[in-house]
């Protein structure tokens, strides 16, 4: 009688144990630790702020989330991986406009535009065109003027083919019908050793990689790919008000593969959103010279299939 | 002599028993980090360095600075204790530091090591402190033609030192930069060799490969001969001298030779120690009166490779300071942390920080001085790595490897690429393929395309712009002469055939 009895509690144990714990992984998400993919090396903007969302992340999801840097192939490499990852909003990827809108369409990658779903925009940094204190021209009228006058002897330096600095340079000569010559160094550190040591004449960078030289003189700002000059460089024009209409956004942003639920997708980009107010969070930002320009995941979305759209525009417009 | 009062700030800055101890923790972490197969410098700082943004820079800084410098000595324990080098900057500590271990002479190897590294990271960093902006300014000169030169000039002495014949180094070298083209074509972002791998699209990882080819054959070969029962070789003379004054005179050239090719080496961004160690073996073994004994456990060998490498970790700080260049992956991450403190790299850096800034030199002064004791005392014990039983030896070495070889990219891909890379490793010991230039080939590689084809970019194709710069002419003579030495010993031997 009393071994049925047991058997009877326990079973009804079980089953109440079971059904909790179903209903808790729905509600709970995450009830697990989140893995942040970073697809660059450390030491690059994104490893940087990975670092510093990663380190501040926990109280805001209520599970630690891992940094894991995933390098290979500009960035593809860790996209890819994410991708094969399961769709359950436990991996996500640090993106930006070169893994996820510009190179999926104009190279032949494992993966497209539409595999990823748009979880929160962090921030982003406009490019700053910039020229050697020496170089023939000082601002952009006389940049394309001299660009237009001797065809492709404004040597420049670039990163990455199809990366963020070659294409506002792709942009500039397709808007002001110039032929420049771009080098590829890469990365930004030896894209901005050459322009310093003076194997070329111009470059386009972000903010934090250029500032520094144009405060000591060594390079001039020509103008900001953005609607406003950014705050650490105020005297430097936006390109739009010099009458070269040319925006371009690096952003940095979290995207989740397609087919992760809606309601985990909604339920991380409410993380970021209070995460991105942490006061440690801001301290940090502000120190490694970035801010916070937080996008949730559905404007986030708009704005990415519009930039997808205008990017295949452009380099359509350039066959 | 302004230097000199602001370094007795920096002095009176770090100074403080938090400072002094996380930088020795740092250090021992870093050497331990270091001498595992597969753990990398940058990985453990890339690892630590958010740690240190919520930290004082005081203390975050000197942390992960002793993590630098412990790693980049760190491996050259294995290196010599199990012909094993922990870090690619340290393959070619092993080639005589592994022949002093098996000849009983572990304990002077061990220590000519360290006091070639402590001597070579010393010059460097006064070089650091005292012409630092100079230095960075000569050496931001260097354009593309120039580095192509240097990268031409680096692969040839590593063909012609590490090995019997200039022909099997050649060889190696080849292989090493065909396997280096896998990947995306860095200037048309083309896949090369990926068969369509999405594994692949990053190139063959290197670290695993590194694993592989040093560690997991060294454990093929060791497991072949205890199969065998022929592992007699332990070291019969564990009271080992050490390194003594008179030996230290005579290597004191050649360290303070190989410091100053590492300093400057060092400064021009993108060239790592793993370069540096090389040129510095290979013009010690021509300067030598004994190059008959390189490879076959020379000293000075050891002393050369070692001051190469380490003279590295405080020059690469210097384009790091001055322009915010980073030099290499280690030197990106450091940038970060800089930048974390409100630190930001650059020429208004010294101006601005510059007291902190000294700080951070007197503590590579102390962290040198650090090591130099707590090495000097650990060898005492490491010397006796030999003697573990190899049965338990390398069994825990291949659980090292398979971690070390996951944990770089979090991809078990790598395991294949460490397995392939241990086999074909075996098959080059035994064939008398050297392995270090395949490793170090398929590292510089990238860096040798990618500035022949910048330079051809900026000369619209003409292949005179490597001639034009006069830096790049006169190492393009130094490696035609050094080709050619190589080549007329490599078909004239004049050593004695090696006693096996």
């Amino acid at each position: 009688m009393s071994t049925n009895w047991t058997k009877k509690l326990f079973s009804a144990a079980v089953t109440a144990a079971l059904t909790f714990a179903a209903s808790a992984a729905m509600a709970d998400f995450p009830d697990k630790p989140i893995t942040f993919v970073t697809p660059y090396p450390p030491g690059g903007s994104h490893s940087l702020h990975a670092g510093v969302i990663t380190t501040v992340a926990e109280p805001y999801f209520g599970q630690p989330m891992i940094s894991v840097i995933r390098k290979g192939g500009g960035g593809a490499v860790g996209a890819a991986g994410v991708l094969k990852a399961p769709a359950d909003g436990y991996t996500l990827l640090f993106g930006d406009p070169t893994i996820n809108s510009l190179r999926p369409q104009v190279e032949k990658l494992p993966y497209g535009t539409g595999d990823f779903k748009a979880v929160a925009r962090i921030n982003y940094s406009p490019a700053v065109f910039v020229a050697r204190a020496d170089a023939p021209f000082k601002n952009l009228k006389s940049m394309i003027e001299y660009a237009k006058a001797n065809p492709g002897k404004l040597v420049h330096s670039n990163d990455n083919k199809n990366g963020f600095t070659y294409t506002v340079f792709e942009m500039l000569k397709f808007k002001s019908g110039t032929d420049m010559k771009g080098i590829i160094y890469g990365g930004g550190g030896p894209a901005i050793a050459k322009i310093l040591g003076g194997e070329t004449m111009a470059y386009a960078g972000a903010p934090s990689v250029v500032a520094e030289h144009i405060k000591s003189g060594k390079l001039v700002g020509i103008c900001t790919t953005d609607f406003e000059p950014w705050p650490s460089l105020p005297d430097v024009p936006t390109c739009k008000s010099l009458g070269t209409d040319i925006i371009f956004h690096f952003w940095r942003g979290v995207v989740v593969p397609k087919d992760t639920p809606d309601s985990v997708v909604s339920k991380l980009s409410a993380g970021f959103e209070k995460l991105v107010e942490d006061k440690g969070f801001l301290r940090l930002i502000g120190k490694i010279n970035s801010r916070v320009d937080f996008l949730g995941y559905k404007e986030f979305d708009a704005l990415l299939k519009k930039e997808q759209a205008d990017l295949k525009a452009l380099y359509e417009s350039l066959k | 002599m302004e230097v000199l009062g602001n370094l007795a700030q920096g002095f009176e800055l770090i100074s403080t028993w938090q400072s002094l101890t996380v930088a020795l923790i740092g250090l021992v972490a870093g050497i331990v980090i270091g001498a595992l197969p597969g753990l990398t410098a940058t990985m453990a700082v890339a690892v630590l360095a958010p740690f240190t943004f919520f930290m004082e820079s005081v203390i975050g800084i000197p942390f992960l600075l002793g993590i630098y410098k412990g790693a980049i000595y760190g491996g050259s324990i294995p290196a010599i204790t199990i012909n094993t080098p922990g870090t690619a900057a340290a393959a070619a500590t092993a080639l005589d530091g592994s022949v002093l271990a098996r000849q009983g002479r572990g304990r002077l190897a061990l220590e000519t090591s360290l006091v070639a590294s402590v001597i070579a990271d010393l010059i460097a960093t006064f070089v650091l402190i005292f012409v630092a902006a100079p230095l960075a300014a000569v050496a931001i000169k260097f354009g593309s033609p120039d580095f192509t030169m240097l990268y031409l000039f680096a692969l040839t002495m590593i063909a012609g030192v590490s090995g019997n014949s200039f022909t099997k180094g050649a060889f190696s070298v080849g292989l090493g930069m065909l396997m280096a083209c896998v990947g995306l074509d860095p200037v048309s972002g083309y896949q090369r060799l990926t068969f369509g791998s999405v594994n692949l699209l990053g190139g063959i990882s290197l670290v695993p490969l590194l694993i592989g080819m040093f560690a997991l054959s060294e454990i093929l070969i060791q497991a072949e001969k205890y199969g065998r029962r022929i592992l007699t070789e332990t070291a019969g003379d564990d009271q080992g001298r050490g390194l003594d004054l008179k030996t230290l005179k005579g290597l004191l050239p050649t360290i303070i030779r190989s410091s100053g090719i590492g300093t400057f080496l060092g400064a021009l961004p993108g060239l790592g120690a793993e370069i540096s160690c090389w040129i510095s073996y290979g013009i010690a073994s021509k300067r030598s009166k004994k190059p008959e004994i390189f490879g076959m456990g020379s000293v000075e060998g050891v002393a050369a490779a070692e001051a190469g490498n380490n003279a590295v970790c405080p020059a690469a700080l210097i384009p790091m300071m001055v322009f915010g260049i980073p030099g290499d992956t280690i030197t990106a991450v450091l940038l970060g942390a800089f930048m974390a403190q409100g630190l930001l790299p650059g020429p208004l850096l010294f101006q601005q920080h510059g007291p902190i800034l000294y700080g951070f030199f007197a503590i590579l002064l102390v962290t040198n001085l650090m090591l130099l004791v707590f090495g000097l005392g650990a060898i005492r014990y490491l010397q006796h790595i030999t003697r573990i039983p190899p049965g338990l030896l390398y069994p825990g070495v291949t659980v090292l490897c398979f971690a070390g070889a996951f944990a770089v990219n979090n991809s078990t891909f790598d395991w294949f690429i460490m397995v392939a890379g241990g086999v074909a490793g075996y098959l080059m010991r035994k064939t008398g393929v050297p392995i270090p230039p395949l490793v170090i080939a398929m590292l510089l590689a990238p860096g040798l395309e990618n500035n022949i084809r910048q330079s051809l970019t900026l000369s619209d194709g003409n292949y005179a712009i490597f001639v034009e710069s006069p830096i790049a002419a006169v190492i393009l003579v130094l490696t035609l002469t050094v080709t050619a030495f190589f080549s007329w010993r490599s078909f004239f031997p004049t050593r004695n055939p090696q006693p096996q």
